[in-house]
């Protein structure tokens, strides 16, 4: 562990090293001598990322380096002297689960419902209530306020508050209410068709304050002119919206989309205390955890991770390319 | 003046990488504290799962501090120092932490575990074999049952046992005209399945839920310790003897009727998956699945609502007899500095006084006889009921390595009886995930 901890510390150093060396010699033979292209500020300025860079490596890029590895072998947490390569056996079992429409195929699923739904969701909220602090009205502070205070709240607190609103029998807040209307008790958080649009529900409510406040940044920078503009057209609020906002936003909705995206992909606090390890609830990142952890098996939740990193990745990819800007 | 300023500027950077590097080298540093004491005395680390406020730390705390002022502590030069590392339900983060330091050397020399991974923890070097550094007389005043023991090895020794029961209102049964069925039922003549689903229907019009079975606890091990009796009592099998198979045992006939059974008992609103968790301590529920934990509770908190007026019963039987036992252990870790040293502490953790001065506070019951005979239960008592009855009916959870992922499959069968009538399906599906569970391990 210790020697290939050493191994990819090395290997980082010795790349770093070359990358110093590489703007050292360019540094010298720099014909306009300024101040940032000097060998002692290169030196210097390469000192400064240091600590980061240290950090970086062995907080960052040492376990992504783990984890890759780690798919490949049969670690278990309990026996971490005896770790053996096993090849693609990892990625074979998850491919077989997947056909017997087990564990992962329940979590990859639950996953894809998540991200479905939740972005869209998320976004227009948050896009809605930007839209709507936007206003110049006396006290539109305190809606701001209050539309970001779930994100300042621990996701923890969040998941118990709501599973006592939606908490079956009656004791729930929501079924007290319904047993007043002579309603039965509704398993809110148990039934396996509408469990998971709760956790969606909960999520987007919890997560849309923040992608408000990016959006509301990005309204204030839209030129008032263009509205007036055209207004003058003859453009009602719906087309201004469509032709001055939307395309005034689309760098942030962008940075939002790809944000929100890959938030959601990571989905487990939500699922992990409100419902449990459910079937219906079960998502990629907490079958990681229960797998890794629970079951203690770290080279196979390493390969969920591993798979998972290389899916997002590439749907993060396509989706710059087409919401790129056309500059 | 510009060369000043370049010099300070590498000065000040390379300073300040160097005050980084000593943090971080900080932060990996030993956190074992040294073995001997200044005093010379040779220091033995016990971490426990529980808070050190709860009732339970605090009994840790009284018997480590006075095993510190003891003449054994003197004569021996040992000192105790005790780490309390609450779990969480699922007692997940507790075992992380065990690992973490298992990776790093530093495990304590004494640790606490939940019997169920006693295999586990024994078969990957967690756990000492202690059979030849515990006195046989203690080893022997210890119920067979409650030992912690792989492959005949002994490898810890249980704080106190967990027997459940069947807790009841007698005010509900009494008005329902059902207490004469009950009143005197011990082990040796429990009722049996039949007799309880009747006591059921009969109790469903004179309280809110005949009986809390604790279902909505199928999230963590709860769940798997209070309803695997019923199972088992029933003819049903959960795994191999070696623990590694699951198919034709999980998924045995009688397995999945017993399971069937369950959701039956739902649907015919005898229980709930909806029920309240503190239904039965005010009065609504005439009947409520729990561990002997819940003695502590209901005399401390809710006498208002109960009095005297409660009693136990035990598991009922089918085919044969089974109840729930199995609690957490104390035992020694591979990674120890000092065995003998340590066997010393060990035996008195768990000795007799120590052992009633944990169950005074948990009002669970003693794994040591001597223990039992010094509480001197009262025939009749709730206490008594549970001493007897895992004494004649205890049986252990299935030993296995992989007793997470049983448990889950367990716990999956019971969360999926919630929305699924059909036990096969639910218990087929689990058995073929639990079985290419089990398989990764024969690799």
């Amino acid at each position: 562990m210790v020697l290939i901890s050493m191994i990819i510390i090395g290997v980082f150093v010795l790349l770093l090293g070359a990358f110093i060396l590489k703007d050292v010699l360019v540094a010298k033979r720099a014909k306009v001598k300024t101040v940032h292209y000097t060998v002692r500020g290169t030196v210097g300025a390469y000192l400064m990322l240091l600590p980061a860079l240290a950090l970086l490596c062995i907080f960052v890029l040492l376990p992504i380096v783990y984890s890759l590895g780690y798919a490949f072998t049969d670690y278990y947490l309990l026996r971490p002297d005896e770790v053996q390569f096993i090849g693609f056996g990892n990625f074979a079992d998850i491919f077989e689960d997947i056909a017997a429409r087990g564990n992962v195929y329940n979590a990859i699923m639950n996953t894809l419902k998540f991200v479905v739904f939740v972005v869209p969701l998320q976004i227009g909220m948050a896009l809605g209530l930007a839209l709507l602090v936007n206003q110049t009205i006396r006290g539109m502070g305190v809606y701001k306020v209050l539309y970001f205070a779930p994100v300042v709240i621990s996701l923890t607190v969040t998941s118990f508050l709501w599973v006592r609103i939606l908490g079956g029998g009656e004791t729930g807040l929501l079924n007290s209410f319904l047993a007043q209307l002579g309603i039965s008790p509704v398993s809110f958080l148990y039934d396996p068709q509408g469990a998971m649009y709760w956790i969606i529900f909960v999520s987007a409510w919890q997560g849309c304050g923040y992608q408000m406040l990016i959006f509301l940044s990005g309204l204030k920078g839209i030129d008032k002119t263009l509205y007036e503009a055209a207004e003058l057209d003859g453009a009602g609020k719906g087309k201004q919206f469509l032709a001055v906002t939307l395309p005034g936003l689309r760098s942030v909705l962008t940075f939002v989309i790809v944000t929100v995206f890959i938030g959601a992909c990571k989905i487990m606090v939500q699922p992990m205390l409100m419902t449990g390890d459910q079937s219906f609830t079960i998502t990629l990142n907490y079958l990681m955890y229960i797998e890794g952890y629970t079951y203690r098996w770290v080279g196979y939740s390493s390969a969920i991770a591993l798979m998972m990193t290389v899916v997002i990745g590439a749907i993060t990819c396509v989706q710059r390319y087409l919401l790129r800007e056309d500059d | 003046m510009k060369k000043a300023k370049k010099v300070f500027q590498v000065t000040a950077a390379a300073a300040l990488a160097m005050v980084m590097s000593v943090s971080l080298f900080g932060c990996s540093g030993d956190n074992n504290e040294p073995a001997v004491d200044e005093d010379g005395n040779t220091i033995v680390q016990v971490m426990v799962h529980v808070a050190q406020q709860s009732a339970e730390g605090m009994a840790y705390n009284r018997i480590t501090d006075s095993f510190n002022a003891s003449d054994t502590a003197k004569e021996n030069k040992i000192r105790v120092r005790v780490k309390y590392s609450p779990r969480s339900n699922s007692a997940t983060g507790y075992e992380t932490e065990l690992i973490a330091m298992m990776n790093q050397g530093t495990l304590p020399d004494i640790i606490t575990f939940d019997a169920p991974n006693t295999w586990s923890y024994a078969s990957s070097g967690i756990l000492e074999d202690i059979t030849d550094l515990i006195s046989q007389e203690t080893q022997n005043d210890f119920f067979e049952i409650s030992k912690n023991t792989y492959e005949g090895k002994l490898y810890g020794l249980p704080i106190q046992e967990s027997s459940a029961g069947i807790y009841y209102n007698k005010k509900i049964f009494r008005e329902a005209g059902l207490l004469n069925r009950v009143e005197n039922m011990t082990a040796d003549n429990a009722w049996t399945i039949a007799e309880f689903e009747s006591i059921c229907a009969e109790l469903k019009d004179d309280c809110e839920l005949p009986i809390d079975l604790q279902l909505y606890m199928a999230n963590d091990e709860t769940a798997t310790y209070l309803l695997y009796p019923f199972i088992l009592a029933q003819g049903g099998s959960f795994l191999s003897e070696d623990g590694m198979t699951a198919t034709g045992y999980l998924d045995s006939a009688a397995t999945i009727a017993a399971f069937q059974k369950i959701r039956n008992w739902a649907d015919s609103g005898y229980t709930s998956y909806d029920a309240s968790d503190v239904g039965f301590y005010t009065g609504q529920y005439a009947m409520y699945l729990s561990s002997g934990w819940s003695i502590p509770e209901i005399r401390n908190q809710y006498t208002q609502q109960l009095g005297e007026d409660w009693g136990i019963l035990p598991y009922p039987k089918g085919t044969r007899a089974a109840s729930a036992t199995g609690s957490w252990s104390f035992g020694m870790t591979t990674q120890c500095a000092s065995r003998e040293e340590t066997a010393i502490v060990l035996e008195w953790l768990v000795s007799t006084d120590s052992s009633v001065s944990i169950t005074d506070a948990t009002g669970m019951i003693p794994a040591r006889k001597s223990a039992i005979e010094q509480k001197n239960y009262t025939a009749g008592s709730p206490e008594y009921l549970l001493y007897d009855q895992l004494n004649k009916t205890g049986t252990v959870r299935p030993g296995t390595i992989a007793y997470p992922e049983f448990s889950s499959a367990f716990r999956g069968i019971v969360n999926g009886l919630r929305n699924d009538s059909n036990a096969s399906s639910i218990v087929s599906t689990q058995t073929t995930t639990l079985q290419n569970n089990l398989d990764r391990y024969e690799r």
